[in-house]
């Protein structure tokens, strides 16, 4: 049976090869965006570690670029605003953190453990944080006062990175500072302890498809820290670009102007600017949700185009050979067997089309092209794409192959 | 004669209604993605008002610091442009602008966000803005830290209510500034004009942008010779190497004055110092895109073409049977195909200027003006044109040279 439908192929083979063109290039298209809609999927379906109910941000403009260059002045600022936010009855919960959730921008940094290169995203964040975000932690304990002046830097991670550097193995205690490099004569870098391990954290909300976060302690203490101050650490201390504030139930749109003119009393060089972290969600997922909207309508117009396109060299191939079909009618074949053929032939060749596919799609994962893709992402679109492609040749075939068994074998020998 | 093909062609489009709906939709629908996109690409850094020199401008948008641990890259800083970018040779004048901020204004309890940009008194003559009322402020404007601002018609609609505004103050950033001029709105896409309130560099809250190397500002330059961009480039770059970084950790300044294309391909491949042209590999990689995006259409079109062909080998069998010649029949089918390829250009055509009128209208991007790329609109057309011809016209003149006999049959291997 496959062998005579081989055969069949091949005797049609310009027609045929156009064909397994088209399928094979839909299928590449296909896997792409379908690849891109499970790695989104895949990324909005873990958890947060946080929620955002009545929480507000307040983005701090100073007036300059650089976070590195700060001075005793701006701190002292810094260390006012986060006290004026606790003078109001409004407010439940304040923090200061580098960049709030949802906001546009991310800042990241490297382990090297054990020759891996372990990416990680970096929030700096002061101690009211976790309550604030209400942020569960599973294991060890939350930044406090007795890791000011340590010689370390306390540091908390997601579950997600515990479990990527040390598997089930104790984290609590390790350090994940870079070992200093040998022949580099650079000072080494300080101790970053690992005191405490959240259930979960993704800063940048939903689409956020960096696993790994660690956050540092932010403390704005001015001078050196801990009696070794290298650069990483004097970073820690720059003043924060956000403060959020978690609001108490019923407090109105009113009080965002009493809060603002009291921060500009605080800091009358800066502006702020205040947004809810709800809007700063809509905005954000909006913003990364357009180009899959605009991306999945071409696709989906194209795949419609190519449904079209088969559908019709499909009917005419059957209405082209009326003759064949007849002849095969008239020696004896069921109507079965005539629907059969038709769609096994279209069967091979979407096998044969998607084999290529597949060899050119598998070495995206195979040569590591997109690093932070993970395997499974891959393996999901494959299959998805691949069952989507069957079903849409298999349908377009559907019709001219009910077509062909209506073939009269009379009445198709006498076709002309 | 054309008249007889174009009046068979007609007919036979509308005999395989399905399979003529099948090739316009592709035909159009490709169009139609392809004018899209280019229009919003022509809408970034093509040439439209106020930017009517955009041929002869050139900027300073992207700076880099870097030190043996540290890069820093961001826009370029006031300082960089002020100290090293003035009098460079072949410049006839630059403007420093930054980069609009998004600011705040409390009208009557409701927050309204406008953007707001500062720019120095030359802004006004590089780009060439249309003032609907009053002029830009002045260079003793600018020196002389005046609270004077220029505002577009969207912003006088939403603080004067449409009437006029000349004289009359606005708050903006906890900052009043006295309306002197206002200019017709600037899509948001063009990043060099764009703004809601244009307001003098010297308003900021505090002077530490003076300061700044990099960050927040971009030099807008109009050049005498656009061909000799080598002699400002290179003049810029020895006066960067010897130019003492004031932040420790930092060794070396970088910035190009370059066209804001090649700042794009720039951010997009992650260029380095010292090197330019990126915006060259943009529109490479802009062209492979395409050619990738359209080869499923071609492809799908091809295949079309062929086998409504393979299905006229009777109607070909019996025009030859008549004493049609090879080029009369091929004739009459470079005719059918050229029909079908317009009138899936024109509904291509239509539909993109609905689509594009949408966007426009919906506010989606802010004082969007996408328009039509007539150029692009033609070359898309006259791809469509060659598919087409490939497709339907190489099977038709094989099949024209068959036997007569043989065609009637209907054996077209």
């Amino acid at each position: 049976m496959i062998r005579h439908i081989f055969t069949l192929i091949w005797n049609r083979k310009r027609t045929n090869f156009l064909m397994m063109t088209e399928i094979f290039v839909s299928f590449l298209v296909l896997f792409a965006v379908v690849a891109l809609g499970v790695y989104t999927a895949d990324n909005w379906r873990r958890p947060l570690g946080y929620s955002i109910d009545r929480v507000w941000a307040v983005h701090i403009d100073m007036k300059q670029v650089s976070d590195d260059n700060f001075d005793d002045v701006q701190q002292e600022s810094a260390r006012q605003l986060l006290l004026a936010l606790r003078e109001f009855p409004e407010i439940e919960a304040s923090a200061g953190a580098m960049l709030a959730p949802y906001q546009l921008g991310s800042s990241s940094s490297v382990y090297s453990w054990q020759g891996r290169r372990i990416a990680y995203g970096v929030a700096e964040v002061t101690d009211g944080f976790k309550d604030l975000l209400g942020l569960e932690l599973v294991e060890g304990r939350w930044f406090g006062a007795e890791d000011d002046g340590q010689h370390y830097e306390p540091v908390v991670i997601n579950h997600d990175m515990r479990v990527d550097l040390f598997g089930s193995a104790p984290a609590i205690g390790r350090n994940i500072a870079n070992e200093r490099e040998p022949g580099s004569d650079g000072p080494s870098e300080r101790e970053r302890r690992i005191i405490g391990v959240v259930s979960a954290y993704r800063e940048d909300g939903e689409f956020d498809g960096m696993r790994n976060y660690a956050m540092f302690r932010k403390t704005m203490a001015g001078g050196a820290v801990g009696g070794r101050a290298d650069a990483d650490t004097r970073r820690r201390d720059r003043p924060p670009r956000t403060l959020l504030v978690k609001v108490r139930a019923g407090t109105t749109a009113e009080f965002e102007e009493r809060l603002i003119k009291r921060l500009q009393a605080a800091a009358p060089d800066w502006s702020f600017e205040v947004s809810t972290l709800r809007s700063m969600r809509e905005s954000y997922n909006g913003f990364a949700f357009a180009p899959l909207i605009a991306v999945g309508l071409v696709a989906g117009f194209l795949m419609l185009m190519v449904a079209l396109g088969l559908f019709g060299v499909l009917w005419q191939t059957v209405t082209q050979r009326t003759r064949e079909i007849g002849l095969r009618r008239a020696k004896g074949a069921a109507r079965i067997d005539v629907q059969r053929q038709i769609l096994g032939e279209i069967g091979v060749m979407t096998t044969l089309a998607l084999a290529a596919g597949v060899l050119v799609a598998i070495q995206f994962p195979l040569l590591d092209i997109i690093y932070f893709v993970e395997p499974h992402v891959y393996a999901i679109g494959l299959a998805i794409a691949v069952t989507a492609i069957y079903l849409l040749t298999l349908a377009c075939a559907w019709y001219p192959s009910r077509m062909a068994t209506r073939i009269e074998p009379a009445e198709a020998l006498r076709y002309e | 004669m054309i008249k007889s093909y174009l009046k068979l062609a007609w007919k036979v489009l509308l005999r395989r209604k399905f399979f003529t709906f099948i090739s316009l939709f592709g035909i159009a629908f490709t169009l139609v993605v392809l004018m899209l996109v280019t229009s919003l690409v022509d809408h970034v850094i093509g040439g439209h008002p106020p930017e009517t020199r955009h041929a002869r401008t050139v900027g300073i948008y992207y700076a880099e610091m870097r030190g043996e641990h540290w890069r820093r890259s961001q826009l370029a800083g006031y300082a960089l442009l002020d100290k090293f970018a003035r009098d460079l040779p072949n410049v006839e004048q630059m403007a420093i602008a930054s980069m609009p901020a998004s600011v705040y204004s409390y009208l009557n309890g409701q927050r309204v966000q406008s953007f707001l940009k500062r720019t120095d008194a030359t802004f006004w003559q590089v780009l060439d803005f249309r003032f609907v009322e009053g002029a830009p402020f002045t260079a003793a404007d600018v020196d002389g830290h005046r609270m004077v601002a220029v505002i577009n018609e969207s912003t006088r609609q939403r603080f004067f209510g449409g009437q006029p505004a000349l004289g009359r103050t606005l708050e903006a950033d906890g900052q009043r500034f006295t309306v002197v001029g206002v200019v017709p709105d600037v899509p948001i896409l063009r990043v060099v004009p764009f703004s809601d309130i244009w307001v003098p560099v010297t308003t900021a809250k505090s002077d530490s942008y003076t300061r700044e190397y990099v960050g927040g500002f971009m030099g807008i330059m109009l050049l005498e010779d656009p061909a000799k961009l080598a002699m400002t480039r290179d003049e810029l770059w020895s006066r960067l190497r010897t130019a003492q970084v004031p932040e420790p950790g930092f060794e070396s300044l970088d910035a190009t004055p370059e066209t804001l294309f090649d700042t794009i391909g720039r951010l997009f491949l992650g260029g380095q110092p010292g090197q330019v042209g990126y915006g060259r590999y943009l529109q490479i990689a802009f062209g492979v895109a395409a050619i990738l995006f359209m080869l499923l259409p071609a492809v799908n079109l091809i295949n079309l073409n062929t086998s409504r062909i393979m299905e006229r080998a009777s109607e070909i069998g019996v025009r030859k049977a008549f004493g049609a010649s090879s080029r009369t029949l091929v004739g009459q089918f470079v005719i059918e195909n050229l029909v079908l390829t317009l009138v899936g250009a024109a509904i291509g055509f239509v539909v993109s200027a609905l689509a594009l009128g949408a966007i426009n209208g919906s506010g989606w991007i802010q004082y969007a003006e996408l328009s039509l790329n007539y150029r692009i609109f033609g070359w898309g057309v006259v791809l469509a044109v060659v598919f087409s011809l490939l497709s339907g016209v190489y099977p038709a003149w094989r099949m024209s040279r068959l036997h007569p006999v043989q065609a009637l049959k209907g054996s077209s291997r």
